[in-house]
């Protein structure tokens, strides 16, 4: 009953046909969704850029900007020196000139050399010199994950760019959700957006919505599945998680969770999870970071603010333990919550005891249901 | 006795005789703390601003520092904006929400300053890449202090324009101080030799005073990026006469000789030429006192300014 197949189905993006039947609908990998995106936006746009480190090399950010410079030349797809600040004030002086700049940074962790530029620079342009300036730009930042990355190669660092007025932070977790942001992002939105793109889901297969919205909010949160019983909460690829936690809740005790992606972490729609959280009693939030000052910390700040009164019992955060992320997977596969902890959280909120009774998947580690690439990076 | 002058030193002498006038009703002001912000004076370094923008065109764009009045008034900025500004008012040239520090003009090339050190230099670079890309036939200049010169983003910056020949003026004015701190109790190297080993061209102007030798050199450098279309750096000698921030003088504190001070006036046309000065001083002033009236009689900005133009 899990999710272990070679599809995952359309998570992320609520269907407008779920009568239509999966066998029925197109499949398209992250990474071609990526890739799909990334070309489109520099053939439809002669102002988009894509700059970093290893854009045009031959493995293309995973894929995704494989073959680009041939295609568009190496002065819209350039390869970058090691200069994550300088790089990335070029971007926005580039933005502020009148291109697109899309930045990469193949793991999030590197932007922190970039802070001063995206925080101090970047997220004020607008505001600083009163609507004056635009600056249109999209980074991209990569999550590692598995195969001993590490304290330094691992980070999810949503919630240090949330923070932040003036930034956009989006989490794609689907296909789907690739080919309804970036697009749209790209050609309309004047302003910085940091994009969070788990490592793992590159190598994942999605089901397309077969009729797509094509007037959708990029910054929007949606509810990708309905119930009853208790609202999830879920950025990234714990959305997956959560579906897969939902699921066997469902096979198994008849529970119904609501699960609501997150999508747009810097800007939520908090109506969407107040009426979920209104309708349930009871929030589990998971997110791909820490607990601490997080995302989990931000939507239960939300709901204690809005009407604590809603919920029947204490919420459940699940995210990464407070220590850098270790290398060894014994180790590893203990610092991030499994399905079987996620299945145990959301069966004892919503029975109200943790000696709820109700069977638990069998211990697996995560990264090896998802993992279809085996290292090095 | 005046010596003689021409056209072009007069023109000069006016714009930059603007700028320390209207600095030094700054500083008249400020007692009165109708200026709640900042202030960074150029007083001492206006010749480097009135030369070097001198020979760009409004379509060139400037990217420059906190200490930016100069800059923002030499390239064109409108002085009734910069006071409303500086006063906090919603007809200041950001509405209010940049004061003194954060000076921009669009509209003439003046992009936006930054009070963070080093930290415009790589926009330049960018806004000349998409100039080169979007062949725009634009010059882009990028001023810092000596201080920038210290920090990575300034290297990062002159290797990537270098590297990519992008038509960028890196324009370093050289005061010798950061903040209360020595240029030789902070670097090891030379900024122009060490500018040059990037491959640029690089041009050095002692006589940062002397408004005309500043423009003729500029002028020099412009054709040589419009030419070449490769990047050049200046660096400028000049002199900081008041205190980092804040309206006073510091001669007094230590850290640096009065004689400095007086070395350098006794070459400043805007100390040597004082009849030049009664002659433009009441244009000058009444423009200023209009511009104070402006302010003054301006709304602050309201409720609904507060989170405007966030994202």
């Amino acid at each position: 009953m899990l999710c272990n197949t070679a599809v995952v189905t359309e998570l992320g993006f609520k269907s407008n046909n779920p009568d239509v039947a999966l066998s029925e609908r197109k499949v398209l990998s992250y990474r071609d969704a990526l890739h799909r995106t990334m070309r489109e936006g520099l053939r439809d746009q002669d102002a988009v850029v894509i700059m970093g480190q290893g854009v045009d090399d031959h493995k293309g950010i995973f894929g995704s900007t494989l073959g680009l410079a041939e295609e568009f030349g190496r002065d819209r797809v350039m390869d970058l020196p090691l200069a994550e600040e300088g790089m990335t004030g070029v971007a926005i002086g580039a933005a502020l000139n009148g291109l697109y700049p899309i930045q990469t940074h193949i793991r999030a962790d590197f932007s922190l050399l970039a802070m001063n530029q995206i925080i101090n620079l970047a997220a004020k342009y607008k505001y600083m010199f009163g609507g004056r300036f635009e600056v249109p730009m999209l980074i991209r930042m990569i999550v590692g994950r598995s195969w001993g990355q590490g304290a330094q190669h691992s980070q999810s660092l949503q919630s240090l760019f949330a923070h932040i007025p003036g930034l956009k932070v989006v989490m794609p977790s689907s296909s789907q959700a690739i080919l309804d942001t970036y697009p749209k992002v790209i050609a309309e939105y004047r302003g910085p957006v940091i994009s969070f793109e788990h490592r793992l889901m590159y190598d994942l297969n999605f089901h397309l919505d077969p009729l797509p919205n094509p007037d959708r909010d990029p910054f929007e949160s949606y509810t990708v599945r309905q119930g009853a019983d208790v609202t999830i909460v879920a950025t990234s690829i714990m959305v997956l998680e959560a579906m897969r936690a939902a699921e066997h809740l469902s096979t198994v005790s008849g529970i119904q969770c609501e699960v609501i992606d997150l999508h747009c972490v810097s800007n939520p729609t908090w109506d969407v999870v107040m009426q979920s959280v209104e309708k349930t009693g009871r929030l589990v939030v998971a997110d791909t970071s820490w607990r601490e000052y997080g995302v989990c910390a931000e939507v239960c700040r939300v709901v204690a603010e809005r009407n604590p009164a809603c919920l029947k019992n204490p919420v459940v955060s699940l995210a990464m333990q407070p220590a850098p992320c270790p290398t060894a997977k014994s180790l590893e596969d203990l610092f991030y919550p499994d399905l079987r902890q996620f299945v145990h959280a959301v069966a004892s909120i919503v029975i109200g005891d943790e000696k709820h009774g109700i069977a638990l998947p069998d211990m697996q580690s995560m990264v090896d249901v998802y993992k279809r690439f085996k290292g090095p990076f | 006795m005046e010596k003689s002058v021409t056209n072009i030193f007069k023109q000069l002498f006016y714009q930059a005789l603007r700028i320390r006038l209207v600095e030094e009703h700054i500083i008249d002001l400020y007692p009165s703390d109708v200026i709640q912000s900042p202030v960074h004076l150029s007083i001492g370094q206006e010749a480097v601003a009135v030369g070097a923008c001198q020979t760009l065109t409004s379509q060139d764009l400037l990217f420059s520092t906190y200490r930016s009045h100069a800059f923002y008034l030499a390239k064109g900025g409108n002085l009734k904006e910069m006071f409303a500004e500086l006063y906090g008012k919603v007809t200041g040239c950001a509405r209010g929400k940049a004061g003194s520090m954060h000076l921009a003009a669009p509209d003439v090339g003046f992009m936006g300053a930054s009070a963070v050190v080093a930290s415009t230099i790589p926009h330049a670079v960018g806004a000349a890449l998409a100039a080169k890309r979007l062949k725009k036939n634009q010059i882009i200049v990028g001023v810092f202090g000596d201080g920038a010169t210290e920090e990575g983003v300034y290297h990062e910056s002159l290797n990537f324009a270098a590297l990519h020949r992008l038509p960028v003026i890196f324009l370093c004015e050289n005061n010798g101080l950061a903040v209360h701190s020595s240029r030789q109790a902070r670097q090891n190297f030379e900024i122009i030799e060490h500018a040059g080993s990037y491959g640029l061209k690089t041009f050095h102007i002692s006589e940062g005073y002397d408004f005309v030798k500043v423009a003729d050199a500029m002028s020099e450098v412009i054709r040589h990026v419009r030419t070449t279309h490769t990047p050049a750096f200046v660096e400028v000698q000049t002199f900081r006469y008041k205190e980092h921030v804040g309206p006073g003088d510091d001669f007094s504190c230590g850290y640096r000789n009065i004689s400095e001070f007086h070395n350098w006036k006794d070459l400043d046309p805007l100390m040597q030429y004082p009849n030049l000065v009664e002659s433009f001083r009441p244009r000058i002033v009444e423009e200023i006192e209009e511009a104070i009236q402006f302010a003054k009689g301006s709304a602050f900005p309201s409720i609904e300014e507060l989170l405007c133009d966030v994202v």
